[in-house]
């Protein structure tokens, strides 16, 4: 091949992938918002103020950012409005042992914030991130569940609390909570965790009926 | 070994700016590390940090293109630059924007509300990786790039002596250019942002600084061996025309899980998994060239060509192709699997780029026949065996990571405090390794040609 050949193959060629390239993305941009809910004032606000704050120089969001902080794409759906607030605000008075600063998140900016992160947790993003496929993940190797562990497992305590190294990390570790409250605390706490425990962020789980806070109550008691 | 022109030195400035960035660069690496063990440490949160650390990565690189460019031009086109006074404004407009960004930043860390939109724009930090310098800082930048762009082209008609190097060089430049725009416009949907900053981001790395690379290798095996242009020149089309035919549809690979269409599922696995061909065949015009080369002038500029040649392979080809497959990245996107592969392929693709033009151009410029090449050497292998141990500590965090978190089940936060600790621990003391490497470049970088040479001169000079 002689050299004029090779540059003018150069040339062309890009040309032509890049063409198809932006066939694609023509295609694509009409795409895009079909794969999205709409986008209200509030989460564009929301958006606003994720950028005012470099949240994307911790975290990532589609998987796209830093990896100091965990993914918040799918956050929204696994973790209640309030706690989110109130950790936006203030993360060291929900967890003391969080490790993302505090910088003076307004409550309106809170909400904003939100709305965008419900928005983003309901794009569809072919599949991502996909469910974990390995046993440990729910949390029971074969056994038969206690009527206070279904209640634990459905209610999705899981996604704030720890056992046995399971769960997460927002809330305290159960694993021995058994040891450490008793049973008229515990039972007050799941009704209303504000009245026991003062700005708790955890959610309350009254409309549950006392027969599933009865249930699990006798859980926790057994982990000690 | 001299210069042709008296306005290739210009260059230097170039160099001294972007190897003082590349000594921050590395410093504010070593603290983001540390702050993965505790959050705390220092007076700037993570994100600030982590922000200065790969803008002063990226912003050193372009400075280093600048320069670097500046002195190929001249040298192609037989003639001083068309205007000095523009290339040394152009190079204080851009230390000054520069300087202003970082200090912006900084504010911003110490207090977050300094960035409050004003007229719906953030005045400190656009909140975008990578493309975080604020828009009066993107016009300032383009401006300055604009300047240096037409400096450039007019030397260039001054003789109308177009070189196959330069034209790609400058094409590559331009496409660089044209890339940064698709960054500049605010969009309400996430995923349409995304989409569009993986255009500047993807289509820079992947697709016009390949271009820069595979044009300032056939022009640094040229200088330093000796080798035919036409040959040089003919492998140079084929490499960086694969560059593009893979890396223009391999953007793809970004637009798995954004909120995009399903097919670009196809489209990215199929074309960005032959990225690294193009790679893979500069290493072999690099040894080829090697081989056949009878009057070797710069060693050190000759070994750190080479080495950048397979390190741009290892580290953007290798590292890049094990996660690329849609049915692996599904389990690895947004894990430490990609900062393992982001610091190899940065490394090894561009900081080693720079960096063997510089040992490729300076004693030129600083008019030296030869010089002592021993620190050269050695800061190349403090900086490379470390980099090579932070990129494999890292990949086994990823490992960890992946299987932990995304196949298990387990907590994030779980997995980094614990299972991960000794990763990031031993991260760090590779850093300050890979400190101690930069620190005897920039000694070297500053007194390249300044002292005598040892009384007992390496190997006579072949004719
Ligand atoms: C300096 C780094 C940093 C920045 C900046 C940051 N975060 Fe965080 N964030 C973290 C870390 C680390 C965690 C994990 C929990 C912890 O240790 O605090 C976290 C946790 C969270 C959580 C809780 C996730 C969960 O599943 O419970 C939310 C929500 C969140 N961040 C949102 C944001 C938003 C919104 C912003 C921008 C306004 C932001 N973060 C900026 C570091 C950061
Ligand atoms: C959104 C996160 C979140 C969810 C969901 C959540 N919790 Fe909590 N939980 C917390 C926080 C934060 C605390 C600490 C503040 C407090 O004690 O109220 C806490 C405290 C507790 C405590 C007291 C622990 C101690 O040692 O003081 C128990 C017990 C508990 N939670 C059980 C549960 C159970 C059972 C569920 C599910 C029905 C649940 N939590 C759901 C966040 C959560
Ligand atoms: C010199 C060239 C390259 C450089 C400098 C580079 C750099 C990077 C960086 C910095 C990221 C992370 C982006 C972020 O912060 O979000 C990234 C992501 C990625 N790169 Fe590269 N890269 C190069 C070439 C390649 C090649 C040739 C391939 C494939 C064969 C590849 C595959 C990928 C993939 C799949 C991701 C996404 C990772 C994820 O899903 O999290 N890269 N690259
Ligand atoms: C020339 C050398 C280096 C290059 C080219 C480089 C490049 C990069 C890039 C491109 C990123 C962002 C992309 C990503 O996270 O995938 C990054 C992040 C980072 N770098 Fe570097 N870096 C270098 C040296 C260092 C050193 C010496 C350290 C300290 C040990 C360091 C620590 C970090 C940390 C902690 C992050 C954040 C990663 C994360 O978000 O998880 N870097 N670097
Ligand atoms: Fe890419």
């Amino acid at each position: 091949m002689s050299n004029k050949a090779a540059r003018n193959l150069f040339i062309i060629g890009s040309l032509f992938f890049f063409v198809i390239f932006l066939v694609l993305t023509f295609d694509t941009m009409g795409k895009l918002d079909k794969r999205a809910p709409v986008i209200t004032e509030e989460v564009n606000a929301g958006k606003m103020t994720w950028h005012k704050y470099d949240c994307i120089g911790c975290h990532t969001i589609f998987g796209n950012g830093s990896y100091f902080a965990p993914d918040l794409t799918k956050t929204a759906e696994n973790k209640p409005k309030g706690y989110l607030k109130q950790f936006l605000m203030d993360p060291k008075a929900v967890n003391a042992k969080a490790a993302m600063p505090k910088f003076g998140i307004s409550a309106q900016e809170a909400d904003h914030l939100i709305a965008f992160l419900e928005w983003t947790s309901k794009v569809d993003t072919n599949g991502w991130p996909p469910k974990p496929i390995l046993a440990a993940a729910a949390g029971v190797g074969g056994k038969e569940l206690s009527a206070g562990q279904r209640v634990y497992q459905a209610q999705g305590c899981t996604n704030c609390h720890m056992i046995n190294g399971i769960g997460g990390t927002t809330g305290p570790d159960l694993t021995k909570v058994g040891s450490r409250r008793d049973r008229k605390w515990l039972h007050e706490h799941f009704e209303e965790p504000q009245k026991v425990v003062p700005n708790s962020a955890m959610p309350g789980y009254k409309h549950l009926g006392d027969q599933a806070l009865n249930d699990l109550t006798e859980y926790m008691l057994t982990l000690k | 070994m001299t210069i042709k022109y008296e306005s290739q030195k210009i260059a230097q400035h170039f160099y001294t700016f972007a190897v003082l960035l590349f000594l921050v660069q590395v410093l504010v690496g070593i603290i983001a590390a540390i702050q993965f063990i505790k959050p705390d440490v220092f007076i700037l949160n993570f994100n600030i940090i982590r922000s200065l650390h790969i803008n002063a990565l990226v912003v050193w690189l372009l400075v280093g293109f600048m320069g670097v460019t500046y002195y190929v031009i001249s040298d192609e086109s037989d003639t001083e630059l068309w205007s000095l006074p523009l290339a040394k404004f152009q190079f204080w407009a851009t230390v000054v924007t520069i300087t202003l960004v970082v200090l912006g930043y900084i504010w911003m860390g110490i207090s977050p509300q300094a960035n409050s939109p004003i007229n719906g724009i953030n005045p400190l930090n656009e909140g975008r990786e990578y493309i975080e310098a604020p828009r009066w800082a993107d016009y300032l930048i383009v401006v300055s790039v604009l300047l240096f762009l037409l400096n450039c082209f007019m030397t260039v008609l001054k003789t109308k002596k177009w070189t196959g190097i330069q034209g790609v060089l400058l094409g590559g430049l331009v496409f660089l250019a044209l890339m940064y725009l698709p960054g500049l416009f605010y969009t309400k949907s996430m995923v349409k942002d995304q989409f569009w900053w993986w255009w500047v981001v993807h289509l820079w790395v992947e697709g016009s600084w390949e271009i820069i690379a595979g044009a300032l290798l056939a022009f640094m095996l040229m200088k330093t061996t000796g080798a035919k242009r036409e040959v040089l020149e003919k492998w140079m089309y084929i490499e960086v025309g694969l560059v593009l035919f893979t890396g223009i549809l391999g953007t793809g690979h970004h637009y798995y899980w954004i909120g995009t269409p399903k097919y670009w599922l196809w489209v990215g696995g199929i074309f960005s998994s032959l990225e690294p061909i193009p790679l893979l065949l500069m290493v072999w015009d690099a040894f080829r060239t090697t081989r056949e080369a009878r009057n070797v002038t710069n060693r050190p500029g000759l070994f750190y060509t080479v080495a950048h040649a397979i390190f741009n392979f290892v580290g953007a080809g290798l590292w890049g192709i094990i996660h690329t497959l849609p049915q692996v990245n599904k389990w690895t996107h947004g894990t430490q699997v990609t900062t393992a592969h982001g610091h190899l392929a940065f490394y090894g693709a561009y900081v080693l780029l720079v960096i063997s033009m510089i040992y490729v151009t300076l004693p030129s410029i600083r008019g030296v026949k030869e010089y002592n090449p021993s620190r050269a050497y050695l800061s190349f292998w403090w900086m490379t065996i470390s980099m090579v141990f932070i990129v494999l500590t890292i990949t086994g965090a990823g490992m960890v990571q992946t299987y932990m978190e995304r196949l298990m089940g387990l907590d994030y936060v779980a997995v980094k405090t614990t299972y991960n600790l000794w990763f990031w621990i031993l991260r760090a003391i590779f850093g300050v390794g890979f400190l101690i490497g930069v620190g005897i470049f920039v000694v070297d970088f500053f007194k390249l040609g300044k002292e005598p040479m040892p009384v007992v001169s390496p190997a006579p000079e072949k004719a």
